[in-house]
């Protein structure tokens, strides 16, 4: 079955016939673009140049035309490109051309388009992406995504769904070789595409509203989830790995020491029962589950707030007897003391669990001093009995 | 007969059974204990390992905790019966001249005293790591009755004895394990292989080295005087109904320290996430 195509016919496609020489010094500006870009990440190798490949300008010269669209099934597909977008994207700046992705295109008119709805058009360019981000194509085949899109979800996102080709800004700086800050803001806008929910969750949080006004100290949907070989946030194992997740940032002086936060709280975690446990789980065991509670169960996932926020902070001791109860459903007002709050114990915080370690500090040596002590006269006392026997002897 | 093939009965076989069920549960303890205290120490996490992993430790550590209580339950019967029925001389009890005989011991050690004390059927050495294993025994099961029961406890106390309990269950039990290393090791297995506690019996001639009262009391035929039949079988009559009750009432605190409460739900904790994706558009 064909679709049917409606292409408005091209109005300026004989004056860009006789512009052949500003084609040629734009192609070979984009060589030289090309070439010098071979050098910089993500893209490991651009598609050379065909002599006989339309121009990207070529391509625009019908497509920046507004309101085209071609209908495919029942939906209408735009294929309007916008010159100005297009040419702030990170393709257009390396100089990539609009048929290295549409190959099947090289000539006016265009082959028919088979797929029949627009999902199914993109996925026909699902493998494209490859030829120049084979790293981050191969990531992607061991994500959730990928998982999520073999088991017929064809919603899962490909590549195109985060990264728009023909309007996709350059993510990493080119000298900091790090993510750029405007496009770490973005992040989470592109995730909220499909996880608005979450989106709407992270954006309130300590994380989400600190991002918002800029801070790049806190992490944003990747930090935590990965950027293309994105884990099943389900398992076991990413469960044991919160609190190494966590450490990353929180275990940091250089970030920490900022804002005044303590950097011993994974330390005090594992000193407790739950981290103990959580610990020892992750090391051994990394898939097995465990019940203990590990940092999101009581900070929460992607609503994370401060501790002292005066409605839902955990430091108040009714607040945390709420996440206590989630899993000790029979806990009662001073059930929540019973955690030392990632506080080491002190003569100011649990002075009694201080006071205890203080005692067994000075009683063990004691003890065990004077027994040493006794020991060590009745060794004495035998050498000295022995050799005064064999005198006698 | 010599001094050396005339053996006296120690411990009687019961005994030597209660001393091999507190033994095997204490090295449990101390086993699955210890490398819980220094979690984050190599040769704790290969024990660990070794033995299945953390959950499985904690039960068999768990396992073993009763063991003892139940060995505990029976120590106190067996008490009550040589206390009431048998009304043997209570020869553990501490007394001013252990506190003598250990100042006199050392001084003889260090060379300022003539002879080595004297003593009865328990020396000074001996009282004192009964009482050390009673007092950490009780440490031990008061901060672990906290421990495997929070929820229960913080009904009726604050939060904080929990952790406090922990604290004091860790310093403790490293004191007792190395106790145990230290003056057991020395006291019966260095300084002179005693085997009294396995095979039940000691030679006159050890009595005369180490329990030269007791000896001159059983020479004289004052120690363990038996009473008669009569006599005991009244005294019978009273201490079994009161050893049932309280027998059912140890048994009935211990069955409540291990069924106190349901700490917590079998289940990871639920995770409120919507991670359901919504349909995209091609761009």
């Amino acid at each position: 079955m064909h679709q049917r195509i409606q292409i408005r016919p091209p109005r300026i496609w004989t004056l860009l016939q006789r512009s052949v020489p500003t084609v040629s010094l734009l192609l070979g500006l984009g060589l030289l673009i090309l070439a010098l870009a071979a050098f910089a990440p993500p893209a490991q190798a651009a598609p050379s140049y065909q002599e006989d490949k339309p121009s990207n300008d070529f391509c625009l010269a019908c497509h920046q035309e507004e309101g085209m669209d071609i209908t495919l099934g029942s939906e209408s597909l735009p294929v309007t490109i916008n010159p100005t977008q297009f040419d702030l994207s990170v393709h257009s700046e390396e100089g990539i051309a609009c048929v290295d992705c549409h190959k099947d295109i090289s000539e006016y008119p265009h082959p028919v388009v088979k797929a029949k709805s627009a999902r199914d058009f993109s996925l026909t360019f699902a493998d494209s992406c490859k030829e120049c981000h084979e790293d981050q194509y191969t990531k992607v085949q061991d994500s959730v995504h990928q998982t999520a899109f073999d088991e017929g979800k064809e919603n899962a996102p490909l590549c195109s769904d985060c990264h728009n080709p023909h309007t996709q800004p350059r993510l990493i700086g080119q000298e900091s070789g790090l993510l750029t800050i405007a496009a770490r803001k973005h992040v989470a806008a592109t995730c909220s595409e499909c996880h608005a929910d979450t989106y709407e969750q992270y954006k309130n949080s300590v994380h989400g509203a600190a991002l918002a006004d800029g801070n790049t100290d806190v992490p944003t949907c990747t930090d935590c989830h990965g950027v293309h070989n994105i884990d099943d946030p389900t398992t076991a194992s990413f469960r044991n790995n919160t609190p190494a997740l966590c450490a990353d940032c929180h275990d940091d002086p250089a970030i920490m020491d900022k804002y005044g936060l303590s950097t011993e709280v994974t330390e005090t975690y594992v000193a407790d029962f739950h981290g103990t446990t959580v610990k020892l789980f992750e090391e051994q065991f990394p898939g097995q589950e465990t019940n203990k509670a590990v940092c999101s169960d009581c900070h929460g996932v992607h609503d994370i707030a401060k501790v002292d926020n005066a409605e839902t902070g955990i430091a108040l001791r009714e607040n945390l007897l709420i996440k206590c109860q989630r899993c000790h459903p029979d806990a009662t007002a001073n059930f929540p003391d019973a955690w030392m709050s990632h506080y080491q114990p002190s003569p100011e915080h649990f002075p009694i669990v201080y006071y205890v370690n203080l005692f067994y500090k000075f009683f063990i040596p004691a003890v065990l001093g004077g027994m040493i002590l006794f020991i060590l006269t009745d060794i004495y006392r035998r050498i000295v009995n022995r050799m005064k026997g064999a005198k006698h002897a | 007969m010599n001094t050396v093939t005339q053996t006296y009965l120690r411990f009687p076989i019961a005994r030597r059974i209660e001393h091999w069920v507190m033994m095997l549960s204490f090295t449990t303890l101390g086993l699955t204990g210890i490398p819980q205290k220094f979690s984050t120490s190599n040769i704790s996490i290969s024990i660990i390992q070794a033995l299945g992993g953390i959950e499985v430790l904690r039960t068999i550590h768990h396992t073993a905790a009763i063991i003892m209580m139940l060995g505990s339950v029976w120590h106190l019967l067996v008490m009550g019966y040589s206390v009431f029925v048998l009304r043997d001389k209570m020869s553990m009890l501490p007394t001013l001249q252990d506190a003598k005989d250990g100042i006199q011991a050392l001084l003889y050690n260090v060379g300022f005293a003539k002879t080595y004390p004297q003593m009865g059927r328990y020396t000074f050495e001996e009282k004192m790591e009964y009482w050390a294993f009673v007092w950490g025994t009780a440490v031990m099961t008061i901060t672990g009755f906290l421990m495997w029961n929070p929820i229960t406890s913080t009904k009726y106390l604050p939060g904080e004895f929990v952790p406090a309990a922990k604290a004091a269950h860790g310093g403790e039990a490293v004191l007792a394990v190395l106790a145990i290393i230290i003056w057991h090791m020395y006291g019966v297995h260095i300084k002179r292989l005693n085997k009294a506690m396995f095979t039940g019996k000691q030679t006159e001639h050890e009595m005369l080295h180490e329990h030269p009262l007791e000896l001159a009391d059983i020479k004289a035929g004052i120690a363990d005087r038996r009473p008669d039949a009569a006599t005991l079988r009244k005294r019978q009559m009273i201490y079994y109904p009161i050893a049932a009750i309280l027998t059912v009432a140890m048994l009935g605190g211990l069955y409540g320290f291990i069924n106190a409460e349901e700490t917590a739900i079998k289940t990871v904790p639920p995770i409120s996430q919507s991670v359901e994706a919504t349909a995209t558009s091609a761009p």
